[in-house]
């Protein structure tokens, strides 16, 4: 593997990204960036800019207006970056799948690397999901 | 206790002509129902000589007619006292509350595009919650709005 | 024989040790919050991992001074650096006013940030970058005032080793008054050069975006954060040579260098992590406030001779 990818991997900065969600996934994102979970002994950390951005956690299904402002977002992502949809509405739209204002789910609009599905999903969980990611890339 | 009955008294006698219905639901809440060419007059009472607060407007498409709902409240009485008026669905057309006070400003702008009801008087009837390729006359919250986008995946894959 | 100085004494050695200082200060603020901090080589992981991503550069932004930034603060931080070894091995050299070139050296990476943030031409970093400058208008004052004390010390010399070699006579200088009170004040004012908190206003006031460096992604990046680490090596270093007699590489005085360093930096850990973050203004009135007066009342002690 690269070592680049590899670099990244070791040293992965997260950026945490709603797209119209309920809050409930971004809480629970939160419940991971804390001390109890310590994302810091993997070498995480919660950036507050997009260009510094490695990891990109997305939440919310993804309506008209959000989705004009994820594409510009995404694009100011610098490459190489992994993308990672959390919660069910982030994932198929989960009950939104009818509504007149979310008309695609969210992997037709921007690559997705990793789906965490859950409503909203343990930081137990999305810690899992992280690693059965980094397990896909380092086994490429 | 007693001001709540003056106040609903007074409210019944002042507006005799334009009230249509009057529902004294419990304690906590009355429904008003009054003619849609007097919500001004009787909107404008009520928030500034009784002080009540604005809370919300809500709209509602009954299969027969269109429906506003103007919530405003009384805090320190307990009291909710809601102003309904009927629409009809052809051309549906109401005075705007905004030039009164301004809390109605947005709300009317959400009701308009979500529900195609004008509002006679309101200075900025644009756009709200919608996006920009929202194509015009497609009101998405009556009861015979149908899918209009091609693009849009409904199933989900499985 | 400069150029060798410069990359191996100026360079290599000073982002070798400013990197472990660095994850020293994170381990440390991981253990005070009760938690597990980064591995051993993070830092440089870091440092790495930026290397290797693209680099975008913002369409509305001054695109030479963007990208020429970076470079200006790391090839200061170098020179000062090599400056200050150059005092401290056997073959001591130092020419007439080289204190003087090391303080202006030392002002250039804020100025640098300052410079990256406004040739970005992003608002948020705009504030962040003027917020930087007005920080750098009040710490300046207090920081020449303490340089000033082991100057006046030393038989109003300019030169280091001088002050090296005063300290090394009649003992370090931090064991007088004035010393003392100038020890105080510098480490105040290394706290906010260093920006970290309480001082760390222009990074990370603007919390959720990071201040003047929000738009630098890549190579830009990693020279700016490979800057502040070497910084975390210089600034200590420059203050065990005004006041605590130096390092020295020979014997068994390489132990007490090295506790030396580890002292200070622990001083800078743990203000770090028990104090809040300051607004712009309060921290404008500390500095020339309360810091200021003590550091003339430090000077007065000097040259009264205390």
């Amino acid at each position: 593997m690269s070592i680049t990818l590899n670099a990244l991997l070791k040293s992965p900065w997260v950026f945490h990204l709603s797209t119209g969600s309920c809050n409930n996934c971004d809480i629970e994102v939160l419940d991971c960036l804390t001390p109890r979970f310590d994302i810091e002994r993997f070498g995480m950390l919660l950036t507050g800019s997009i260009k510094h951005a490695d990891v990109l956690l997305v939440t919310g299904s993804c309506n008209r207006k959000s989705a004009n402002r994820l594409k510009v977002l995404y694009d100011q992502a610098p490459k190489p970056c992994v993308v990672i949809a959390i919660g069910e509405c982030s994932l198929s739209r989960g009950m939104f799948i009818h509504s007149y204002n979310c008309p695609v789910p969210l992997d037709k609009i921007i690559p997705v690397d990793a789906y965490i599905p859950g409503c909203p999903p343990k930081p137990e969980a999305i810690i899992a999901g992280a690693v059965k990611l980094i397990q896909k890339v380092r086994g490429k | 206790m007693a001001r709540r009955e003056e106040i609903l008294k007074d409210i019944q006698t002042r507006f005799r002509e334009d009230i249509v219905d009057f529902f004294d639901k419990s304690s906590k809440r009355v429904y008003i129902e009054i003619k849609p060419e007097s919500i001004v007059r009787v909107a404008g009472y009520i928030f500034k000589e009784l002080e009540a607060r604005f809370n919300i407007a809500s709209g509602v498409d009954a299969r027969t007619h269109l429906e506003i709902l103007y919530h405003f409240s009384l805090e320190d009485i307990n009291l909710l006292i809601s102003l309904r008026v009927k629409l009809d669905r052809e051309n549906p057309e109401i005075d705007s509350l905004a030039p009164v006070f301004k809390g109605a400003n947005w709300i009317e702008r959400e009701i308009h595009e979500l529900l195609g009801i004008n509002f006679r008087g309101h200075p900025d009837l644009r756009r709200l919650l919608l996006a920009k390729e929202w194509p015009a006359g497609v009101y998405p919250l009556r009861a015979d709005y149908r899918e209009w986008d091609r693009n849009a995946i409904r199933d989900r894959g499985v | 024989m400069y150029l060798v100085y410069l990359i191996v004494y100026g360079v290599i050695a000073t982002a070798c040790i400013g990197l472990v200082a660095s994850w020293i200060d994170r381990k440390l603020t991981a253990r005070i919050q009760y938690r597990v901090g980064p591995p051993f080589f993070q830092p440089l992981r870091d440092i790495v991992k930026l290397l290797g991503k693209e680099t975008l550069i913002p369409a509305g932004s001054s695109k030479g001074m963007f990208m020429f930034a970076p470079i200006i603060g790391f090839a200061s931080v170098a020179v000062a650096s090599t400056l200050l070894w150059m005092n401290s091995g056997t073959s001591a050299q130092s020419f007439l006013g080289d204190i003087i070139v090391v303080i202006y050296l030392l002002a250039i990476p804020s100025i640098s940030i300052m410079l990256g943030g406004f040739a970005s031409g992003n608002p948020v970093a705009r504030v962040g970058a003027s917020r930087e400058m007005k920080l750098l208008l009040s710490y300046e004052l207090p920081f020449i005032l303490a340089v000033l004390v082991p100057i006046i010390k030393s038989g109003y010399s300019l030169k280091l080793n001088e002050i090296l070699r005063t300290q090394s006579m009649n003992g370090s200088f931090a064991l007088s008054i004035s010393g003392i009170l100038a020890l105080i004040v510098f480490v105040l004012v290394m706290q906010a050069k260093l920006a970290l908190v309480p001082f760390d206003i222009a990074e990370a006031e603007t919390e959720i975006i990071d201040g003047p460096l929000t738009d630098y992604s890549g190579t830009g990046l990693a020279l700016f954060r490979l800057m502040k680490n070497m910084l975390l090596f210089t600034l200590p270093f420059f203050l065990v040579i005004l006041f605590l007699g130096g390092f020295h590489l020979d014997g068994i005085r390489i132990l007490y260098s090295f506790l030396k360093y580890i002292a200070i930096l622990l001083v800078i850990t743990v203000i770090r992590n028990t104090n809040p973050r300051l607004r712009i203004d309060q921290a404008m009135k500390f500095f020339w406030g309360p810091v200021t007066g003590v550091a003339v009342v430090a000077v007065i002690f000097a040259i009264l001779g205390m």
